[in-house]
């Protein structure tokens, strides 16, 4: 290595030292430390037992963490079509570029700005049976948050509605940057606003619509802060306990971090599973791309 | 008749948008309103009503010495403004030497930055507890902003692109002039990043003011209490006493709504780019 060369790697290296430390000490080692942990019994302040695999077969018998996965995937079935469809929908009126289009744009995106949590205890008071907004508005006496049936959607749908102005915002972009000449031209061939949409804008949004569903998807899967604040402890008859959820209170509450561990492992490989899934399925279907 | 039926068309678009904005709006405006009612008000007047009259009550109520807010607003602040500086700093560092640099294992050392966006905040929480229980850092300033302050990989990535697009020419005539790079960090490539770095500023302060699983798990008690988890504190705590817990949540989200609306064009436009979160 020359002289000159070996200064620029020393550099760099100093250049990365913070970095590297903090990738190294509070993301890698995390992930080790959690793989080994699930073999320990730890009670938060005990000392650590090395127990083998019993916290993976009693995880693996446990009913309530089976829930708390299918709880997930009801969560993400109903938060994702929603919030891309509402998304969608939602730009494509801004995208008409009426007078106003600024504002709304800046008043869609308010609640994905503010905290979940936050937003969570202020629709845990709207959503209050007895002295919540929407019920005196309604003018019903409805248990949204407490009855079994509805609390999921409930969650689900206080969800979507912060994420949907920031969904819309990539769409918006998405449409933005279709050149004007192409859907013009289907325009002139006769295409309906309907034809439009699912032949020509829907297509070329595909890279979009990807992203959209991609992070959309790994995101609802980690869920707390707002679940957290609307339906502690799961909800009534743990029908809200999502497994984010689920690892907080058997690690914090239960105590039992061992199990908690095998849970956060099992979680990281379904995100990692899903996000291959998805690339896979994107890249098999075609793409159309636009030379500009 | 075309345009008869754009008009209607236009009419229509625009009443979908309103409806939207009032459906956005209104959890906001009913809590604000709520916080600005006495508890008597509250239990009296119904729900929708307005204020009448108006009372800061509340929030007076909120700093003082029975809530104690002032706490978590300075420790928020405090935990955001450390973060911030460690985060920019060190990720400005890292990202030029990936972006300008030659030496070996860059692009393994690359990878392994990018392969860590992979992993979810819900699996490094129980692992840091235990790391920060073992160092004797449990509930104390440094475990919140220790595991943020080195900068992010996320952040490096975004700077990255953008360092690299700065003119060779450039960089190379700072050298010329006998810079070194430190020197041209701070006069040549940092200048030439402003609108990225007050983007990556601006969704560094937000997603630490809004953090609450990491401050929930690894504080407790009042000392270290951070605004989100006194905020969640005070709903367990004064369950059906809304017009606090509305003050609560309204002075939570204020500071981060006013950010908002002084750089709402920079944010708007720089979520489609960095997609951040």
């Amino acid at each position: 290595m020359s002289p000159r060369r070996r200064a620029e790697t020393r550099t760099a290296y100093l250049l990365l030292a913070p970095s590297l430390f903090g990738v190294v000490v509070f993301l890698l080692v995390p992930v080790l430390v959690v793989l080994g942990l699930g073999m320990f019994r730890w009670d938060l302040i005990g000392p650590r037992t090395f127990v083998g695999a019993e916290n993976l077969l009693a995880v693996a018998a446990d009913g309530r963490f089976a829930r708390s996965l299918l709880v997930t995937a009801f969560f993400v079935v109903i938060v994702i079509p929603v919030q891309t469809v509402l998304g969608l929908a939602t730009a494509l009126l801004l995208d008409r570029g009426l007078p106003g289009t600024t504002v709304f744009r800046v008043v869609f995106v308010l609640p994905w700005i503010c905290a979940p949590l936050v937003l969570g205890v202020v629709w845990r008071w709207i959503l209050s049976p007895t002295d919540g907004a929407l019920n005196a508005l309604l003018g019903v006496r409805v248990e949204w948050l407490a009855d079994p049936a509805l609390a999921l959607p409930s969650v689900a749908a206080v969800t979507a509605w912060t994420q949907i102005g920031y969904v819309a915002l990539f769409f918006l972009a998405g449409l933005q940057a279709i050149p004007a000449t192409v859907v013009e031209a289907a325009r002139l061939d006769g295409a309906s606003a309907w034809q439009l949409l699912w032949r020509i804008r829907l297509p070329l949004l595909r890279p979009t619509l990807f992203f959209v569903l991609v992070t959309g998807v790994i995101s609802s899967f980690q869920v707390f802060d707002s679940v957290y604040a609307l339906t502690p402890n799961g909800g009534p008859q743990g029908v809200t306990d999502v497994v984010a959820g689920r690892i907080y209170y058997e690690a914090f509450e239960n105590r039992a971090v061992g199990q908690a561990a095998v849970m956060a492992v099992v979680l990281f490989v379904i995100l990692v599973a899903v996000t291959v899934a998805q690339q896979r399925w994107f890249a098999r279907r075609t793409t159309y791309e636009l030379d500009t | 008749m075309r345009r008869h039926r754009s008009r209607l068309t236009d009419a229509a678009v625009l009443a979908a948008l309103l409806a939207g904005a009032v459906v956005t709006l209104a959890p906001f405006v009913l809590s604000v309103a709520t916080a600005a009612k006495t508890t008597r008000q509250f239990a009296a007047t119904p729900v929708l009503s307005p204020p009448a009259p108006p009372t800061a009550e509340n929030v007076v109520a909120l700093f003082g010495r029975d809530y104690d807010f002032v706490t978590p607003i300075a420790v928020t602040a405090q935990v955001v403004l450390v973060v911030l500086a460690g985060q920019l700093l060190f990720s400005v560092l890292a990202a030029y030497a990936f972006a300008r640099l030659e030496f070996p294992g860059r692009d393994a050392l690359f990878w392994l930055y990018l392969a860590t966006l992979m992993v979810p905040q819900v699996v490094t929480i129980i692992p840091l507890y235990l790391m920060m229980t073992d160092a004797g850092l449990r509930n104390t300033f440094w475990a919140l902003v220790l595991p943020y302050l080195f900068g992010s990989p996320y952040a490096i990535f975004l700077l990255r692109e953008h360092f690299r697009a700065i003119p060779q020419d450039l960089l190379d005539a700072a050298r010329l002039d006998g810079a070194g790079t430190v020197r041209i960090l701070r006069h040549v490539v940092v200048p030439a990043s402003r609108p990225i770095l007050v983007t990556l500023a601006v969704i560094t302060v937000v997603t630490h003011w809004n953090n609450f699983l990491w401050p929930l798990v690894i504080t407790s008690g009042r000392t270290w209490q951070v605004m989100t988890t006194a905020t969640a504190g005070l709903q367990t705590q004064y369950n059906g006493n809304w017009p606090i817990v509305m003050a609560a949540t309204t002075v939570s989200v204020v500071p981060l709504i006013v950010l908002f609306l002084v750089f709402q064009r920079r944010i708007v436009r720089s979520i489609t780019i960095t997609g951040f979160r």
